[in-house]
C-alpha cells in the first residue's frame, strides 16, 4: 500500500488553519509529491537508496497524527556547561539561554514564510512543504558572539509508532556573529516512525557557525533531512556529522556559497553496521569568487551496513580562484556490506582549483599484524584502527570538552566489530 | 630461548624457507645475514607468527612449540619484532597505544597495570635513554615519521615491553649514523643474561656497533654458513655470491 503513498488534501487542514497564500502553497506542494510519490531509485538522486523500497518493507502505515502523550525523562549534558533547546518529536519544547543577552536572540516556533512555488527535485521537500508542523525559528543578531555552546537536544519519543514527522527549522545568523551548536539526537522509541526534516542556515556577512550533529544512538528512525546554507561574504560555516545509529538515514545538503571569500567545510565520521542504511549527498554550488570548500567523509561498514557518499561540487562562471577539495574514504568489515560513491564536478570557470578522490576497500592486514605483534589480539587491533580511522575527523574538532565528549559517546556507538 | 630445527615456510605455493636451523641460547646475539630474496624477511614473519604461510618443521620458543600461538600471544609471551616497515597507524596516538600495548603484555605476565603517570614516567626515562624526542609521542603512531623515526619508535617499544627474543628485521637499512647509533645503543644496553637477540641484516655495518656471538649466513632460505664476527667481516669483502 505505501508503494503507492497518496496523501489525502484533507490532511493540510488536519495541522491547522492557514491563510489563503499558505493554504495554496501547501496544496500544490501535496499535488507535486502525490504526483510522484516517494522516490525510488529511478531517480538519479536516489538511485542507492530506493526509499519507496525501503518504507513499503519496513512500515504498514505512516501516520501524521502522534498518538500518545507520555514524558521523557532524561539527563543534560553535564560535562560542559552549555545553552539548550530541547525539541520533543520535533516540537520545540523549551529553551535556556542563561549564558547570553537575551536581546541578542530570538527563538520563536517555525513554519514558513516562504511561499514560492517552485517544482523540488526532491519529493519530500514538496511533502515538507505540504504537511509541515513543527520546528523552529533562531535569529541571532548582528555583532554577538556565543559565550557558551548552544545544544539543540532532539528527542524522539515512545510515543511515536509508525509516524511520519515533517519538520522544519531555521537559523539564521547575523553579521559578524557567531555560534557553536552541538545537536544531540537521543531516540526513545521503540517502534519505526519517519522523520523528514527541512532544514534552511543563513549566515550573513563575516557570521561564523560550528555545527556538529551526533545521531549515533541504535534507532527505529528512519530519517530524511535536506538541508539548505546560504553563506554570504566572508562567512564560515564549519560542519560535522556523526550519523551512525538510525536504520535508515540520508542527510542531503547544500551549501551555497553566494558572497565571495565565504568558507564551507564539511566532515563526516561513521559506522554502519546491522543492515543500516546511510547516505550523505552534497551539493556545494560556487556562485561567488574566492571561496572555499572542503569535505572529508569517512565511513566504517560493517555486517550488511550499507553506506553512500554522492558529492557534487558546482562551480559557477563567475566564481572564479574556487578552492574545493572532496574525499570519500570506506573501510568494509564485511563481505555483505556495501560502499557506494558518486562524486561529480561541473566547472564553468577557468580559473579553479578542484579536487575530488574516493577510496574503500578491507582493512589492511599488515597494519593488523602490526599491531598484534605488540600484544593486541585481533579484535583490540581492528577496534583500534577502526578507531583511528574515524578519529582522526573528531580530532580536529578543537573544543576540548567537546571532544571528548564526542569521543566517548562516538566510541559506545560500535557494536557489530565485537563478533570478529 | 627459540629451537628451529628443519623449518619450511611456504606462501602462494612458494617456497621460501627450505629447512632452516638456528639454535639460540639466553643471554646470545645471533646476527643472520644474507642476500635479498634469501628469505630474511619471511625468517622475521614466521618467528612473530605471521598468518598466510603454511609451516613445517620444529619452532620452539622457552621450550613450547609455538606452531599453535598466534602473533599477539607470542608478543605476550616475550616474543618481539621490530619491522623492517613499521606500519603508519592513523588516528592512534603513539603514547595511548604504547601504554594499551605494555599493559596487555604486563597482565599476560600477571603483572599490575600501569597507571597514565606510572606509564609516563618510564617512558620519559627510556625516550632520554635513547635520545628520543618526546614529542614524537605525542603524534599518531608512525604517521609522517621519517624512515630514522620510525625505527628509533621500534627500539622505544622493544625498550618498554621487555620482551625476551628480539628480532630485529633489517632495522638498520636506510638509517644515517646517527640513527643507526641510537639503534645499536638501545640493543647494547638491553643485553643482560635472560634476553635474546637475532638481528637481520643485509650488511655488515650495524655489527660494527653491535657484536654478535655468532654470525649466520641465511641464502636460499637455509642457514648455509655458521661463524663468529669474521665471518661478517669477510662477506663485506667478498660480497655473498662467493658462499651462495
Amino acid at each position: 500500500m505505501l508503494e503507492n503513498l497518496k496523501i489525502d488534501i484533507s490532511e493540510i487542514d488536519k495541522i491547522g488553519k492557514f491563510t489563503k497564500q499558505e493554504k495554496e502553497f501547501r496544496v500544490k506542494n501535496l499535488d507535486f509529491f502525490n504526483e510522484k510519490g516517494l522516490p525510488n531509485k529511478k531517480d538519479e538522486d536516489w538511485k542507492f537508496s530506493d526509499l519507496r523500497q525501503i518504507v513499503s518493507k519496513n512500515f504498514k502505515k505512516l501516520d501524521l497524527k502522534i498518538e500518545g502523550s507520555k514524558n521523557e525523562n532524561f539527563e543534560l549534558i553535564k560535562d560542559f556547561d552549555h545553552n539548550h533547546i530541547m525539541i520533543v518529536d520535533g516540537r520545540l519544547n523549551s529553551t535556556n539561554f542563561q549564558f547570553e543577552e537575551k536581546e541578542k536572540i530570538q527563538i520563536k516556533k517555525f513554519l514558513n514564510e516562504n511561499f514560492k512555488n517552485k517544482r523540488e527535485r526532491n519529493p519530500l521537500v514538496h511533502l515538507n512543504h505540504a504537511l509541515a508542523n513543527n520546528g523552529y525559528f533562531l535569529d541571532v543578531a548582528d555583532n554577538y558572539k556565543f559565550k557558551k555552546v548552544l545544544v539543540i537536544y532532539n528527542i524522539f519519543t515512545k510515543n511515536l509508532n509508525d509516524n511520519i514527522l515533517n519538520i522544519r527549522n531555521k537559523i539564521k545568523i547575523g553579521k559578524n556573529s557567531e555560534l557553536h551548536i552541538f545537536e544531540i539526537v537521543i531516540n526513545r522509541s521503540k517502534k519505526n516512525f519517519f522523520n523528514n526534516t527541512f532544514d534552511t542556515i543563513d549566515l550573513e556577512e563575516s557570521a561564523v557557525l560550528k555545527n556538529i550533529c551526533i545521531n549515533n544512538e541504535k534507532s527505529s528512525g528512519f530519517f530524511h533531512k535536506f538541508r539548505k546554507n546560504r553563506l554570504l561574504s566572508n562567512a564560515r560555516l564549519n560542519s560535522f556529522i556523526f550519523p551512525s545509529g538510525p536504520k535508515f538515514n540520508k542527510i542531503d545538503l547544500e551549501f551555497n556559497l553566494e558572497g565571495k571569500n565565504s568558507e564551507c567545510y564539511l566532515h563526516g565520521a561513521s559506522y554502519i553496521d546491522q543492515n543500516d542504511h546511510q547516505e550523505i549527498k552534497t551539493r556545494i554550488n560556487h556562485l561567488a569568487p574566492n571561496c572555499k570548500s572542503y569535505q572529508k567523509v569517512k565511513k566504517v561498514l560493517d555486517s550488511e551496513g550499507k553506506g553512500i557518499f554522492q558529492g557534487k561540487i558546482f562551480v559557477k562562471d563567475i566564481a572564479q580562484k574556487t578552492d574545493a577539495y572532496q574525499l570519500s574514504k570506506a573501510i568494509l568489515l564485511s563481505e555483505n556490506s556495501e560502499f557506494d560513491s558518486k562524486p561529480e564536478l561541473e566547472i564553468y570557470a577557468d580559473d579553479v582549483k578542484c579536487s575530488h578522490g574516493s577510496t574503500s576497500g578491507s582493512i589492511d592486514e599488515d597494519s593488523i599484524h602490526y599491531l598484534m605483534s605488540r600484544g593486541l589480539n585481533r579484535k583490540e587491533a581492528i577496534k583500534l584502527l577502526v578507531n583511528g580511522f574515524l578519529n582522526e575527523v573528531i580530532e580536529t574538532i578543537k573544543s576540548n570538552s567537546l571532544r571528548k565528549y564526542i569521543q566517548e559517546k562516538f566510541e559506545s556507538g560500535f557494536y557489530e566489530y565485537k563478533k570478529h | 630461548m627459540l629451537e628451529v630445527k628443519n623449518l619450511k615456510a611456504t606462501i602462494n605455493s612458494k617456497e621460501i624457507l627450505k629447512g632452516l636451523d638456528i639454535f639460540i641460547k639466553p643471554g646470545e646475539l645471533h646476527a643472520i645475514m644474507g642476500p635479498n630474496g634469501s628469505g630474511k624477511s619471511t625468517l622475521a614473519n614466521v618467528l612473530s607468527g605471521k598468518t598466510g604461510y603454511e609451516i613445517s618443521g620444529l619452532l620452539k620458543y622457552k621450550g613450547e612449540n609455538l606452531e599453535e600461538i598466534p602473533i599477539d600471544e607470542r608478543a605476550q609471551k616475550g616474543i618481539f619484532l621490530a619491522f623492517q616497515y613499521p606500519t603508519e597507524i592513523p588516528g592512534v596516538n603513539t603514547s595511548n597505544f604504547l601504554k594499551t600495548s605494555l599493559n596487555k603484555v604486563r597482565k599476560a605476565r600477571g603483572e599490575k597495570e600501569l597507571d597514565t603517570l606510572s606509564f609516563l614516567k618510564k617512558i620519559k626515562v627510556i625516550s632520554k635513554e635513547l635520545g628520543i624526542d618526546e614529542r614524537m609521542l605525542s603524534r599518531q603512531l608512525n604517521v609522517g615519521f621519517s624512515g630514522g623515526e620510525k625505527k628509533k619508535n621500534e627500539i622505544l617499544q622493544m625498550k618498554i615491553l621487555e620482551p625476551n627474543l628480539i628480532i630485529l628485521d633489517e632495522t638498520d637499512s636506510g638509517l644515517d649514523i646517527d640513527a643507526l647509533k641510537t639503534v645499536a645503543n638501545g640493543v647494547n644496553s638491553s643485553r643482560d643474561k635472560k634476553k635474546s637477540f637475532l638481528i637481520i641484516t643485509h650488511y655488515q655495518r650495524l655489527l660494527n656497533y653491535i657484536k654478535p656471538d655468532f654470525v649466520h649466513v641465511l641464502a636460499n632460505g637455509k642457514i648455509v654458513k655458521s661463524g663468529s664476527m669474521e665471518l661478517a667481516e669477510q662477506l663485506e669483502k667478498t660480497g655473498y655470491r662467493e658462499i651462495s
